[in-house]
């Protein structure tokens, strides 16, 4: 009886594993997929999975930018960045609001951050100067 | 002539005369230093004796000496910054600078200098701040003699040591750094120079530079750091001299160099890292009298590496001398020495009559699939090695020493 049930939870496991959630960035312990840089700023991180289910960490939305551009063969299944706002937290690209440039200061110099709503963003962007962007905006602007 | 000289001189006179040294302390009239800095004029000394002074942010905003006696302790309580140079030939001496504010949108120091000339900041005691000493936009200025410390734990946001940020001609010298994210922090600072710094204990790298050409960093220590020294999108930095040692981890090295070119490393020191050089996208680069000690790997070199050459090192008791990760080879090696080497030497001139392959078989293994690791050491794979040297088939052929040195070099 036991038996079964662990082969079930194994395989619930082994499920959880692809399902596009985010793995937590481990600060200062994880490198750069892309710079080889440790990640030691969970505001400015980002997080991309291929359809086959590998993660790869970065230290910066642009070195994620930068690779995915750089290799075109594999299929992402999704694209994940750090909410500037709550520290070492991934959120899905597509549905975040952007601000890249101004004073803002990444590590890699992509100069982007992310916020969940868009007031956040706009609440920011007379801080920093910067300009407001979509992901697929900020996708094609490097 | 004369005259200007002697009218020179008694100006410079006068101007000493004229100079006032306003004290600070519980003994003296002023008891504030933020008061003493109001009485101050342009060239006065402002001397802070011994005490516990909680004024929170302290501004120097003239052009004095603020010097410390007996390490007078400047508290800020966790509540931004504790001192601001926003004046040029500021000379600050002496002081213990502790608990700056940790945030994470503005980045409060313990000292910062804000876009000036001719700074100098010696011998201080910096305790938990979140950067240490900041210098932005600045020029012409020393940071000589410190001993910042922190106590960063992995997970918690912290800053670097002393963090240079686009300036020019800066002398960063003597100072003992721990306990940071980066020890040293270069970005876009050109023309300076890292001389006998000990940088231990750093949480990400001892030493990183960014975007910052001709600099070089000579006889320094890192070690202990996450990783040793990260040089990137560099051009003409110099490393001679330095010892780069015990930087352990997954991904650590001893020296991370990543898109840079024109450089000189020269008599350094490579003891116990991960890897004691990783290169990438580097090109032009002069690797001269390294000793390469005990280490996983030597050198990584990346098959986007070129035209580096690496002559007169010492390869030794290190699990692999080299790596690579292609089968392409643009880098030279002439005249190392491998204790890996087996071949002889019959003209006794003391270089090796067989040339040497340093790529061994199993390096190139691992690079491609980090688990045959498991298989080290073990019949097999030291019977394909053996085969491997006498037919090279995986390893690149022309990835080769061939004038291998006999004896190690005295270094």
């Amino acid at each position: 009886m036991k038996k079964p049930m662990l082969f079930f939870a194994l395989l619930l496991v082994l499920a959880s594993c692809v399902s596009g959630e985010p793995k937590p960035i481990q600060l200062n312990t994880d490198a750069c997929d892309f710079c080889k840089m440790t990640i030691s700023n969970g505001q400015y991180g980002a997080e991309l999975i291929t359809q086959k289910g590998r993660y790869y960490k970065f230290d910066d939305v642009a070195c994620m930018i930068h690779f995915a551009k750089s290799n075109t063969v594999v299929p992402y299944k999704a694209f994940f960045v750090s909410d500037y706002l709550m520290a070492n937290t991934l959120i899905p690209a597509e549905k975040s609001f952007f601000l890249q440039g101004g004073t803002i200061n990444s590590p890699m110099h992509g100069n982007a951050i992310a916020f969940t709503s868009e007031k956040e963003a706009k609440d920011y962007q007379s801080k920093y100067k910067a300009a407001l962007l979509t992901w697929k905006e900020l996708y094609s602007s490097y | 002539m004369k005259n200007s000289l002697y009218i020179a001189c008694c100006l410079f006179a006068f101007q000493l005369m004229m100079a006032n040294t306003i004290h600070v302390g519980s003994h003296y009239p002023v008891k504030s230093i933020k008061k003493a800095i109001a009485l101050a004029v342009d060239g006065d000394t402002v001397m802070v004796h011994k005490g516990l002074y909680r004024e929170g942010n302290i501004v120097i905003y003239k052009k004095i000496a603020f010097l410390g006696k007996d390490y007078p302790v400047l508290d800020a309580q966790k509540k931004g910054e504790v001192l601001s140079v926003k004046a040029d030939s500021v000379v600050v001496q002496g002081f213990k600078i502790i608990n700056s504010g940790f945030a994470a949108l503005d980045d409060p120091c313990g000292i910062k200098v804000y876009n000036k000339k001719f700074v100098q900041i010696y011998n201080n005691r910096l305790d938990n701040n979140f950067f240490g000493i900041y210098l932005q936009n600045c020029s012409n200025c020393i940071v000589k003699g410190n001993h910042i410390v922190s106590h960063g734990t992995q997970e918690q946001l912290i800053g670097n040591g002393v963090h240079c940020w686009k300036s020019d001609n800066l002398q960063i010298i003597a100072n003992t750094i721990s306990g940071h994210r980066d020890g040293i922090y270069f970005e876009f600072v050109t023309n300076s120079v890292i001389w006998r710094n000990i940088s231990a204990q750093n949480i990400r790298y001892g030493l990183h530079f960014m975007f910052s050409n001709d600099d070089s960093y000579i006889t320094n220590l890192f070690k202990n750091n996450g990783a040793g020294v990260a040089v990137m999108f560099s051009k003409e930095v110099k490393m001679i001299n330095n010892t780069f040692e015990e930087n352990w981890g997954d991904s650590a090295y001893g020296l991370l160099l990543k898109e840079i070119a024109d450089g000189y490393i020269f008599n350094n020191k490579f003891v116990k890292n991960t890897s004691g050089i990783y290169m990438e996208g580097t090109s032009r680069m002069k690797v001269e009298k390294n000793d390469f000690i005990s280490n996983g790997w030597g050198m990584k070199i990346q098959a986007s590496c070129m035209d580096n050459e690496i002559v007169n090192n010492n390869y030794l008791k290190n699990t692999f001398d080299i790596s690579t990760n292609g089968s392409l080879v643009l880098n030279t090696f002439n005249s190392n020495y491998w204790d890996k080497y087996e071949g002889y030497d019959l003209d006794k001139n003391g270089v090796g009559d067989v040339p040497y392959h340093p790529l061994s078989l199993f390096a190139v293994l691992t690079e491609k699939n980090a688990s045959t690791m498991l298989l080290y050491r073990s019949f097999m794979i030291t019977l394909l090695d053996k085969s491997e040297k006498v037919l090279p088939s995986i390893t690149p052929d022309n990835f080769v020493d061939k004038t291998p040195l006999m004896k190690s070099l005295p270094l």
